[in-house]
């Protein structure tokens, strides 16, 4: 399709003898969400990863907005500008305050001046509802405040697209809604996504696909729908039953 | 005419202060120097150590090379005493090379080159405990290894190895005596000669002794102080969510240019 802007062909990532990812094939319209899920070990981690190359695949292509970004000489680091990414450990710049974490890279990467830099930071800062902590170091926040920090920091270098990884799963259950209602509302505002996630309503509820991963494969992936309530893989069945009994047990 | 301890020690000090000021002041503009270069040695040869794998096979030889070259350097100097060091060094330059400094150039030289075998390795571990997180963060927003070394990495890097930095320092004001063997003026070389002079070994030595004790002590104490206020304060301004953008300023900006 002419208008996927990340299209992944046959994508497979072995560290030495260890294959980790068999062969995914996956795309990404512009404003779409989608959620990953699969079990502990399953590669999702690791798939995000190859996404923006802090992992580099083994074989296989990536095509951002058509071109490849595995070919010889492709602006690596531009791309990554573009491809934001949050973690599960929120990884602020502990030696940087709030503001300076959201436009250090504006200022060195994007070689934007300070004061739009800041100017840009602060719009994200305020939408995140952090605005009121620039001056604050990451170790003054607790962790569902880093993790919105980390995200308008991501936001702040205007990027196309942002990767997710279990981005609430280091979080105190207090904590968890605030980043998950931050999430919700990027995506309604038409922000493209994907997200390795354990939480299923929510990913129900924000994506526009939902794409179940185990060994290395996807098995299945689909509108939430059906995935989540018709699933036609075994492994996706078996996966949504122990999910569901593990919660409420 | 018989004399106390304690009057020897007066006259050491009536007659010979002035020397042992100046002994003492190139021993502090040595060691002080040394710790410096041989710090900013270190942190350069311990990034280059951390330098990634490149996907090209011939850098990759000259990444192995260099660290090679790097591991031989840290070894020797880390594995003969710094007084070999300094006849090998002064004598081998004027030598072989026709190269002579002044004893003192020669002594900074020899320190700081010593120092930076020892930083290599501390920097090294330095990078390592950064948690590996920010180097990740770093490059999701697009930083090449070079910005991300110099704004994330190694500020950490240079916070956890600041202890092990004024440790060196404090070894370095006791182990410059040894640059005597070349001639230093430093204050055992000072020591020496007084003692030459007047005959009174013990009175004089004490004397030196106590002036390394104050220098180390001062010193640790300032180290202590340095790193306490890079801990900074535990709090932070809230700030308004209205106030106007040109009021914020980066820290240690003097205004919002
Ligand atoms: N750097 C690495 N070296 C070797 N093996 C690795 C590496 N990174 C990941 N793996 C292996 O790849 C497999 C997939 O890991 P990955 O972290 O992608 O799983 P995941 O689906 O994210 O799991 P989880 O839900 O627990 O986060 C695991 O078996 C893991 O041990
Ligand atoms: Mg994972």
């Amino acid at each position: 399709m002419e208008n996927n802007l990340i299209e992944i062909k046959n994508l497979k990532k072995s560290f030495g003898k260890i294959n980790v990812l068999k062969g995914i094939d996956f795309s990404i319209k512009k404003g779409d969400v989608s959620c990953i899920i699969g079990p502990s070990g399953s590669g999702k981690s690791t798939f995000l990863r190859c996404i923006n190359l802090l992992d580099y695949p083994t074989s296989g292509e990536i095509l951002y907005k058509g071109e490849n970004v595995l070919k010889n000489n492709y602006n690596v680091d531009f791309y990554r500008s573009k491809v934001g990414m949050v973690f599960q450990q929120f990884n602020l710049f502990n030696n940087m305050n709030v503001l300076d974490n959201c436009t250090i890279g504006q200022v060195k990467v994007l070689k934007k001046d300070y004061n739009s830099a800041k100017e840009n930071a602060l719009k994200f800062l305020e939408k995140v509802q952090m605005s009121k902590f620039i001056e604050a170091k990451p170790s003054q926040l607790s962790g569902g405040q880093k993790q919105r920090v980390a995200i308008a920091r991501a936001l702040s270098m205007d990027s196309e697209i942002l990767l997710f990884d279990e981005p609430t799963s280091a979080l105190d259950p207090e904590t968890v809604g605030e980043v998950l209602k931050v999430m919700k509302d990027l995506a309604q505002s038409g922000l493209t996504m994907i997200i390795v996630t354990h939480e299923m309503a929510f990913a129900r509820e924000v994506s526009n696909k939902i794409v179940f991963m185990d060994d290395g494969i996807i098995c299945e992936q689909g509108k939430p729908e059906e995935i989540l309530v018709n699933p036609k893989n075994e492994r996706t069945k078996n996966f949504l039953f122990r999910f569901i009994v593990g919660e409420s047990g | 005419m018989e004399r106390t301890f304690f009057e020897w020690v007066g006259y050491i000090l009536g007659h010979y202060g002035s020397w042992f000021l100046e002994g003492t002041a190139i021993t502090l503009l040595i060691s002080l120097l040394g710790t410096i270069i041989g710090f900013l040695i270190g942190l350069g040869l311990g990034s280059a150590k951390k330098l990634p794998r490149s996907s090209s096979k011939i850098k990759n030889f000259f990444l192995m090379i260099l660290n090679g070259l790097i591991t031989c350097y840290v070894e020797i100097f880390r594995g003969t005493p710094m007084m070999v060091q300094a006849i090998v060094i002064y004598f081998g330059m004027q030598e072989f090379m026709g190269i002579s400094f002044s004893p003192t150039i020669a002594g900074i030289i020899i320190v700081s080159i010593n120092t930076g075998a020892y930083m290599v390795e501390v920097v090294r571990g330095g990078i390592e405990s950064v948690d590996p997180g920010q180097m990740e963060a770093a490059k999701s927003i697009g930083m090449s290894h070079g910005q991300a070394m110099i704004y994330v990495i190694l500020p950490q890097t240079i916070k956890n190895i600041l202890p092990a930095t004024g440790n060196e320092f404090i070894i370095n004001i006791k182990d410059t005596s040894v640059l005597n063997v070349i001639s230093v003026t430093e204050l055992f070389f000072v020591t020496k000669s007084i003692k030459g002079a007047i005959f009174r070994t013990y009175e004089t030595f004490i004397v030196a002794a106590l002036i390394y004790f104050v220098l180390t002590l001062t010193v640790t104490r300032l180290l202590k102080m340095l790193e306490k206020r890079m801990d900074g304060s535990k709090e932070f301004v809230h700030a308004s969510s209205t106030m106007p953008i040109l009021f914020l300023k980066k820290p240690g900006e003097k205004n919002g240019k």
